[in-house]
Order: structure tokens, then C-alpha cells, then sequence
């Protein structure tokens, strides 16, 4: 059905055609999403604009940036960018972050703390360049349709709002209505035609598969035991889990508990994949709040069920959105690249300093959830996941309730009343001290080489707290 | 009385270093076929000294060394020489090749029923010094009769049925053969159950996600608990030797046999 009320949006065929309408020099602060992940065509095609007019000073405000965001590099190397900002970073551009860091610095946010950042202003960007799989000539968009379709578009929606000119870029312009758009028409300016805005294999290329390794079971299965010994799987409770191997192990070792009780979830949020799709089709989950769809299953299902609802990630994570999913969040699942005597958690550097991932969702969730629990091998190669001083803070451990490894579960001294709960508990509980003094039996301490002196960047929380810097290596 | 037999290559660090996470109730550290002919020495300088750092209390550690015919038999035994192990597993049984394994250590012995002769030797081997279970290898001895094996072990039912018998009938635990497809949970379950209803008192595993369904299955169910509770409460208090518990006759086999289950409910905390 087409529409001829509403106005239609400009539409044009290039970059270089954008940029004879508006002052490309005057337009610095450049914001891009993530959700075609490694498989996204738009930011390179954008920044190579930028690269060829050698304009400087860009400061870049992406949600994430994956290994195949190579122009970021090129960018970086010919001084052209001062700053970055950004949820998570990983691939070659952190590397080089890593070794040489930036004219400005890096700075690590959260999903709730990016939207509520640009919401609130302090994330000023001028041009939202937005990848959408399905656009409308009225500038309403999707991202579950199209031929380069990836689920929701929750982590743009700030920026489709909030930027001072927003860019669709779309490979798919259809006149048809676009019921209960993502994006909104009436807020975009721009609408760029391109040949492909990404490549299917990359888009879905998430971790989506049950853990299958032994380790990793054990550590679900003692995940599952926890939570249910904590009376924490009953009926209406929600929960989240992303997209890792052992999570999704714990996922469903928490759905066989569900079946066997009869429990109904009320809903599940954050990262989705098949395996939560499939436990709303079979009745065990009310509703799945996506801000991102980790495989096409996933996708599908947002695109048929009504119950499997797109969120933006302002709804899903920001502490000043009235609406925020993640408030009613009662117990989440995440993982740790390392962990501390006081239960802070890194997830933003690898133990030799080497920028390798970042917050994304999971300092909002460990915050804003009623109980937080980190899975992890307790040793990862020959390294303990446990250290007294984490090398990067990304989560702060008063938010962290429970370390569960394969031998063994460490519980926040804070949290008096699970320790209480669980006094008569055959699950084995250790003070992470002694957790730590397991692991350091097979590996001994691993020796500090973490370099201190230069820093290149801070980890922003969702509070706007500066909670850690990111050092030169 | 172990429930679960885990195998596990004597030559990977990273899963020797866990053998403790699985709650398997014994480990078979393994220097047979899971170690190639290059690495035997490796897997025994890495058991050595793996296991002079570390002992453990809560699982017992059995070795399956090369046969007694085999080259590499005499370095094997001798490199667990004063090692906390719980003892060996032998393949390729007989009767000669226990006896050679006792001039060279004390400890307990499982011998692996795994050919056909082995099979109508069983009750010799069983009445070896140190023997203190028999094994059934139901792959090679499939092998060795030239007939398929099959995750339905038909035909296998035959010597599962004389191992279960004899180890019964001497005092030994009853290890059943590995069920070798890892990803079918299902098949397990029915497989273990099988070699429990024909008098199996535990299965080996070549794989860790396969204990919890193994122990769950030769452990003693909540119903057969409270049974023995029951018969054992009774025969305190009665001054015969047989007496009747819900029109049933109790005699001192079945108060013996209660008495096994509450010792295996009481080490596996059930």
C-alpha cells in the first residue's frame, strides 16, 4: 500500500552526492551501529570519504567496532581522528588502539551509557550514518527485512533521533508502509542508495552454539544448580544470558529446570538468539526483549511473533529511561575475561593489555539486575581468570554477585543474604581467595607485566563515572 | 563401588589437570590406544610427574597400561612405581598377564574382558590375586568375533551377561563397556540401564558429559534407599535370621545387599 500523506525523503545515490549538500568539513562527530557486525559494508564505505577528502579532527562515536572496520585504521594511521567512543572494540583497530593510541583518547562506554550519553547531549554527533536493511521512501526503517537483513536496529535509535543530521543507508528502498517502524521517518533527512550495505556471512556470524565442552558444561551445570538453589527459577522471572557458548549452555540447563517445575518466564532480553526463540515458541518465555539478533533464527522470529519485540537500546539500558528493560531484570549471565579479589570484572582487555572486546551491555546489566553471575573456566590456557587486581576495570564488583567456575563458586561478600541462602548447600564455596589458590596450584601467580605509565583512554560507566584508564602497552 | 570410569589420554595436560572437575567417581588414565606408540613416554614422564605434585582424595585414579605382551608394559608399570594411584586397569586380559603385573605391584588389578578367550576364561581371571573388577572392552571383543557392534549391543549380551555374573559371584565390581556415541543422551541412558538390569554395578565413559547420566543410573534410587533403611531397621531389631517386611522373607543375602546400597547412598551423599 503506498502512502501520500507524509513527505518523502531525499534520496541520493553517493557519498560524494551527500557531501555536495552538506559541509562534509563541518560535520566531524560521525556516529555508525553495529548490528551488520563483521559483515557491515557502511562505515567503510563512509570513512573512505573522509579518508580521500583528508579531513581531520573526526571524532567517531561507533557502538562497536569489529575487525573488518579497516578504515578506522587507515584513519587513525594518517592522523585524521582524535578521538573514538565506542561500546566495545576488537580486531585490528584495537591493536593498533592498544600499541599507539590515539591524537585524542578512546573512550569506552556501555549500551545503557551511549544512549543515555547522546539523549543527554554529551555524545554530540553531527551525522548518524544508520545501515538499514529495509528503508521506505518515508525514511521509516527496519532491520528484520531485506536482503541484508540483522534483526533489530536497537543500538541506532539514539543516534536516529539525536544526531543533527541522520543518514539512511540502505541497500532495499521499498514504497510500501512499514508497520511499527524501528526508525521513525520523520526524524531522518537523508536517505543513500547503495548497491549492498554489508555481507550476509558476516552479519550472523555471532557465537551461537551450545557449549559442547566439558568445562564448559560443568560450569552451566553448576550455574543452573546455583539458581535454582537461590529460588531464583520460578514462574514470572526474567532473565539474560547473550550469546556465549557457556551461557547458552546455561540457558538450556535453566529451560530442562522449567519444564520439569512447569515455570513460565516472563521474559528474556538483551542479545537473542534461536535457542531463546525457540523457548518463546514453546510457551516457556511471555516475551523477548531484542536490542540484537545474534543468528537468523532470530531475526525470523521478529519478523513473525508479535511477543518478540525490538527494543532500542535507550529502552533496554539507559538508568534515565523511565521504560528501561533491564530494571526488571532478575538474574543475568556474563562472562569474564578476568576477575578480582573485589569482584570487578574485565571484559574490555586480555591479561596482556590487549583491547579485545568492551562493556557492550555488561556493566548495564550487572548494575540494574537483581543478581549477576560471571561463568567462567577458572583457568584459561595456563592463566587464572582470577587476579587480585584486574588489568582493566569494565564492570565494578559491587555490581557482580557470584563467580561460578568449573570447581567451584565464589559469592560477593556484599551479598550476605545469598551467602545465607546458600549455607546448606552442597555446591561447592570458596571466598575467592581460596578459589583463586586452587587455580594458582596449577599455574602459580602469573607475573604483573601490565605497563602503566601512558594512558590512552578511560571506561566510562553508565553512571558517567570514569571507573578505570586504558594504558599504552 | 564406583559408579562412573572415566578414560581419559594420558598424554593431554588439559584434561589431566581436571580429571578431578568431572565428578566421575574413578579415573582410567590412559597409556593404551589413546597415546600413539611416539608418545608413550611423554604420557608417562606427564602422569609421573603430574601426579608426585598432586594427590586426590575424592576420586579414585586406575592406569590402563599397555598389555602384559606388549613392549611397552615393563616401562609403564615401573613409571607409576610409589605413585597415590588406585591401581591398573589391564587390557587384553589373561590369566598370565595378571600374574606378571603382580610380580611387579600389589595393587588392585581390572583386567579387561576383551576376546573371546578372555570371555571363557573369565572365571579364572576373576579368581586372580589383586583382580578387584572386570571390565568388559566390548569393541575389540566385537572385533576379534568379526561382528558389528551396535549402539542396540545385542550382541553383546551374551558376554555382558558372564562378566555380570562372575563379577558378581566373586565379589567384584562390574564395569560395563564405554557407550561410544558422546552426543546421544538418550541411547545412554538406555544402555547403562540395560547393563544395570543384567547385574553391572558401573559403566566406563570415554567422555566427561557423559558422567552424570552414568551415576545417576548405578546409583541407588531414593525408592531403594528407603527400602534398605526399612530392612536394616527391621533385622536390628529381630533376633532371627530371616524375618518378613511386608509379606516379603528377608534373609541375611537381601540385609547384605541393603547394607551395599546405604554405603554407596551414604558415599555419594544420597
Amino acid at each position: 500500500m503506498k502512502q501520500h500523506s507524509r513527505q518523502n525523503i531525499k534520496v541520493i545515490n553517493s557519498i560524494d552526492e551527500l557531501f555536495t549538500m552538506i559541509d562534509i568539513s563541518e560535520n566531524r562527530n560521525i556516529s555508525f551501529h553495529h548490528h551488520l557486525r563483521n559483515g557491515d559494508y557502511v562505515l567503510n564505505y563512509v570513512l573512505d570519504k573522509y579518508k580521500r577528502e583528508n579531513i581531520n579532527n573526526i571524532n567517531l562515536f561507533p557502538s562497536a567496532i569489529f575487525p573488518s572496520y579497516t578504515s578506522i585504521l587507515d584513519l587513525i594511521k594518517n592522523n585524521q581522528i582524535n578521538n573514538i567512543t565506542t561500546n566495545y572494540i576488537n580486531g585490528p583497530v584495537a591493536e593498533y588502539i592498544t600499541m599507539n593510541g590515539l591524537l585524542g583518547k578512546l573512550i569506552m562506554q556501555t549500551h545503557g551509557g551511549r544512549a543515555r550519553s547522546i539523549i543527554e547531549g554529551r555524545n554530540i554527533i553531527d551525522i548518524a550514518f544508520i545501515a538499514a536493511p529495509y528503508v521506505n521512501t518515508f525514511g521509516d526503517a527496519v532491520g528484520y527485512l531485506g536482503k541484508s537483513k540483522c534483526g533489530s536496529l536497537g543500538y541506532c535509535i539514539p543516534d536516529s533521533i539525536h544526531a543533527k543530521i541522520k543518514v539512511l543507508v540502505t541497500d532495499n528502498l521499498v514504497d510500501e508502509k512499514i508497520i511499527n517502524p524501528e526508525i521513525i521517518g520523520k526524524n531522518i533527512d537523508y536517505i543513500l542508495l547503495v548497491d549492498k550495505i554489508g555481507d550476509t556471512k558476516g552479519i550472523v556470524s555471532g557465537t551461537t552454539e551450545i557449549t559442547k565442552n566439558p568445562i564448559g558444561v560443568k560450569i552451566a551445570k553448576n550455574t543452573s544448580v546455583l539458581l535454582n538453589e537461590l529460588g531464583l527459577i520460578k514462574n514470572g522471572f526474567s532473565f539474560q544470558s547473550g550469546a556465549g557458548s557457556v551461557s547458552l549452555r546455561v540457558t538450556k540447563d535453566v529451560k530442562d529446570i522449567m519444564i520439569k517445575e512447569n515455570i513460565k518466564a516472563s521474559f528474556f532480553s538483551g542479545g537473542i538468539t534461536k535457542y531463546h526463540v525457540e523457548m518463546l515458541e514453546e510457551g516457556l518465555v511471555e516475551r523477548l526483549y531484542d536490542v540484537q539478533c545474534f543468528d537468523l533464527e532470530a531475526i525470523e522470529s521478529l519478523n513473525r511473533n508479535a511477543n518478540h519485540i525490538a527494543i532500542s537500546s535507550s529502552r533496554y539500558a539507559n538508568p534515565n529511561n523511565v521504560n528501561q528493560i533491564i530494571k526488571d531484570l532478575d538474574i543475568v549471565i556474563l562472562g569474564a575475561t578476568e576477575i578480582d579479589y573485589n569482584f570487578n570484572v574485565n571484559v574490555t582487555t586480555d591479561s596482556h593489555q590487549m583491547l579485545i572486546g568492551g562493556s557492550g551491555g555488561h556493566s548495564d546489566t550487572a548494575s540494574e539486575s537483581k543478581i549477576c553471575v560471571i561463568v567462567s573456566p577458572l583457568i584459561k590456557g595456563r592463566i587464572p581468570v582470577i587476579k587480585e587486581v584486574v588489568t582493566t576495570k569494565t564492570t565494578l564488583g559491587k555490581n557482580i554477585d557470584c563467580l561460578v567456575t568449573e570447581r567451584g563458586i565464589a559469592i560477593n561478600p556484599l551479598r550476605v543474604d545469598l551467602i545465607e541462602k546458600l549455607k546448606d548447600t552442597k555446591l561447592k564455596i570458596y571466598p575467592i581467595k581460596e578459589l583463586a589458590q586452587i587455580a594458582y596450584n596449577f599455574t602459580n601467580i602469573p607475573k604483573d607485566t601490565i605497563k602503566r605509565d601512558i594512558i590512552i583512554g578511560e571506561v566510562e560507566d553508565l553512571t558517567y563515572e570514569i571507573i578505570d584508564h586504558i594504558y599504552k602497552k | 563401588m564406583s559408579r562412573s570410569y572415566l578414560f581419559i589420554p594420558g598424554n593431554t595436560p588439559s584434561m589431566i589437570q581436571n580429571l578431578d572437575v568431572f565428578d566421575s567417581d574413578a579415573i582410567i588414565i590412559d597409556f593404551e590406544d589413546s597415546v600413539t606408540v611416539f608418545e608413550k613416554d611423554s604420557a608417562r614422564i606427564l602422569i609421573n610427574n603430574f601426579l608426585k605434585k598432586y594427590s586426590y582424595n575424592e576420586v579414585e585414579i586406575y592406569v590402563r597400561i599397555n598389555s602384559a605382551d606388549s613392549p611397552y608394559f615393563g616401562d609403564d608399570v615401573s613409571s607409576l612405581h610409589n605413585l597415590d594411584i588406585t591401581g591398573f586397569v589391564l587390557p587384553k586380559a589373561s590369566v598370565e598377564g595378571i600374574r606378571e603385573l603382580c610380580k611387579l605391584s600389589d595393587k588392585a588389578i581390572i583386567p579387561i574382558i576383551e576376546s573371546p578367550l578372555a570371555l571363557l576364561r573369565v572365571e579364572d581371571i576373576a579368581k586372580e590375586k589383586n583382580v578387584t573388577a572386570l571390565l568388559l572392552g566390548a569393541e575389540d571383543y566385537t572385533k576379534e568375533l568379526g561382528i558389528k557392534r551396535t549402539l542396540e549391543a545385542t550382541e553383546i549380551f551374551y558376554a555382558r551377561s558372564i562378566i555380570a555374573i562372575t563379577a558378581n559371584a566373586y565379589g567384584l565390581d562390574a564395569i560395563d563397556t564405554p557407550y561410544t556415541n558422546k552426543d546421544n543422551e538418550e541411547g545412554l541412558l538406555i544402555d547403562a540401564t540395560n547393563a544395570k538390569n543384567l547385574g553391572f554395578t558401573s559403566k566406563s565413559l570415554i567422555h566427561p558429559n557423559q558422567v552424570e547420566i552414568i551415576n545417576q543410573v548405578f546409583a541407588p534410587s531414593l525408592e531403594e534407599i528407603t527400602e534398605a533403611r526399612r530392612i536394616i531397621k527391621k533385622s536390628e531389631g529381630s533376633s532371627k535370621g530371616a524375618f518378613s517386611l511386608d509379606g516379603k522373607m528377608i534373609d541375611l543375602p537381601i540385609i547384605e545387599k541393603a547394607k551395599k546400597v546405604l554405603e554407596k547412598a551414604k558415599k555419594y551423599n544420597l
